[in-house]
């Protein structure tokens, strides 16, 4: 009763950071079950680690007079179009000089991956900030982000609504939505753009690990759960949320990093899931 | 190799000195055929002798490496594909499924109507699996399977029925359920049909014209079911007479 009395009474600390929090798992979880659904697990890794690179790109060049060019070195804006970039040329590019679509975007992760930790090694402010950047902290956010990230979510999940039956369709069935003479490269390209979007806003406030891991791991969990395609997202979006929560629940608690702990609570949803799944086939 | 052009009545889909291929990789042509209303087509050769990537150019998935296709303004097209092409991790229902082949006349953004719905309903009674909505595509038999995609093909009013080796994952009872399906369908809607198989008894039986082609001999025959199933062409193509054929 003691941790969690703290912990309440604590709740103008964490109440800023678990709404960032639960937001960015609840939006990630639903865009993410068309990054399972699609196959293209890769590519949420890839725009992840091309969002951080953006975020330390931006601590880099802080310690440049950029004069005009400074609002746009702002990490916020530089992560963003960073990965809005690399979500179109991974949308319009599928293939490049012979090399699949996949290779393309392994070349986008490790090149991204690389440069983040050669920056850090030169950004003024640490080597504690890129380790925040790429695992998460999310101990405190900026209080703009209380506001920016609820905006981008409820966006993106607008536009999901609106286009949710052909999101569907083009991601299924590619070839017949061509044939009906769908905007299929748009509608692609809509989809890659809005998990950019809200990833590179995402990142910069939790870090690359936690927003990779609500991409992938509550989608995945939700496939155990239903058959239902509608409730696959439904459930995605509250275990995301759960995830972000509880993953912050017990690094305030335990003193353990927060993105670490909430990757390892979307972990543990996923095996108990994959144990659902398990016992509800043999019985 | 020879190429006909019927211009008796108007062609809802015509190749003019088509070479069909990828990348701009010729594989066989020119071609020139006229697809006219009401016909039932069947495109018959081995696998991997350019069936399909003649189908797709009809339909203008496929760019063509020269030559033109031309479609009738306004043709909606009702597609069968292969059942083993859709991603089994997509928990997508009979009903989601069936659903998908009405978006042909519900633009991106918009939603489907009462009107739109009751089509649907009417779809997947007439392939009688209406019991069958609420189940995942991917708990299907193969014959269900087929039969779903054929409701999701004549969901959305085509004036062309387009089937990609319908049968290929059935059974010989269901290959037959599946075929009569298409005929009374066919019949009942009075729709032109194009219908890929390697199976030439099931072409014979039930399509009036036939194509032969076959891109690594650069074969390609195309016209009436009786010009085109003669000694020489089943001998040169298949290795068989007239005699082994169901007509």
């Amino acid at each position: 009763m003691g941790i969690l009395s703290e912990f309440i009474n604590s709740y103008f600390l964490w109440r800023d950071p678990m709404i960032v929090g639960a937001v960015s798992g609840a939006v990630c979880g639903f865009l993410g079950v068309y990054v399972v659904l699609r196959r293209i697990i890769f590519v949420s890794a890839a725009l992840t680690q091309i969002s951080s690179f953006g975020v330390a790109l931006s601590f880099y060049l802080e310690g440049f007079s950029m004069g005009a060019m400074s609002s746009f070195i702002h990490p916020f804006i530089l992560s963003t179009v960073l990965t809005s970039l690399a979500a179109v040329f991974f949308a319009m590019k599928r293939d490049f000089s012979r090399i699949s679509q996949e290779g393309v975007i392994g070349f986008g992760f490790l090149i991204a991956s690389g440069a983040v930790i050669i920056l850090g090694d030169r950004i003024t402010k640490g080597a504690h900030d890129i380790a925040n950047i790429l695992f998460g902290s999310a101990v405190v956010v900026d209080p703009k982000d209380v506001y920016i990230i609820p905006a981008v979510a409820l966006a993106a999940v607008v536009i999901h609504i609106i286009f949710f039956k052909d999101f569907v369709f083009v991601s299924f069935d590619e070839e017949t939505a061509r044939l009906f003479k769908y905007p299929v490269r748009t509608l692609n390209t809509a989809i890659l753009v809005t998990i950019a979007v809200v990833v590179a806003v995402a990142t910069r406030a939790l870090g690359a690990l936690p927003v990779f891991s609500f991409l992938a791991l509550p989608p995945l969990t939700s496939l155990f759960l239903t058959e239902r395609l509608k409730l696959v997202f439904a459930l995605s979006v509250i275990i995301g949320a759960l995830s972000a929560t509880l993953g912050y629940f017990f690094s305030f608690v335990l003193s353990i990093p927060t993105g670490a702990s909430m990757a390892v609570s979307a972990s543990v949803f996923f095996i108990l899931g994959l144990l659902w799944r398990e016992v509800k086939v043999r019985l | 190799m020879k190429r006909r052009i019927d211009d008796r009545m108007a062609n809802l889909i015509r190749l003019e000195d088509v070479t069909i291929g990828y990348e701009n990789k010729g594989i066989l042509g020119p071609i020139n055929l006229a697809i006219e209303n009401g016909q039932f087509w069947g495109i018959l050769g081995q696998n991997g002798g350019g069936k399909s990537t003649l189908l797709k150019t009809l339909l203008g998935l496929l760019p063509t490496v020269s030559g033109n296709v031309k479609s009738a303004d306004g043709i909606v097209f009702g597609y069968v594909p292969q059942s083993e092409k859709f991603d089994p991790i997509f928990p997508v229902s009979v009903g989601e499924i069936v659903s998908m082949g009405r978006y042909v006349r519900v633009r991106p953004g918009k939603k489907l109507t009462v009107s739109d719905m009751d089509q649907i309903t009417r779809s997947l009674e007439k392939t009688g699996i209406l019991h069958l909505k609420d189940r995942t595509f991917r708990s299907l038999s193969g014959g269900e399977k087929q039969r779903s995609l054929l409701a999701r093909a004549i969901a959305g009013e085509p004036d062309v029925l387009v089937l990609d080796e319908p049968t290929a994952s059935v059974d010989v009872k269901g290959e037959v359920q599946i075929m009569e399906l298409v005929q009374k369908i066919r019949s009942d809607d009075g729709l032109t049909v194009l219908m890929v198989s390697h199976f030439l008894n099931t072409i014979t039986k039930y399509a009036d014209r036939i194509i032969l082609i076959d891109k690594d001999s650069g074969y390609f025959e195309a016209g009436g079911k009786s010009e085109i199933l003669t000694d020489h062409n089943l001998s040169k193509f298949f290795g068989i007479g007239t005699g082994s054929v169901i007509i």
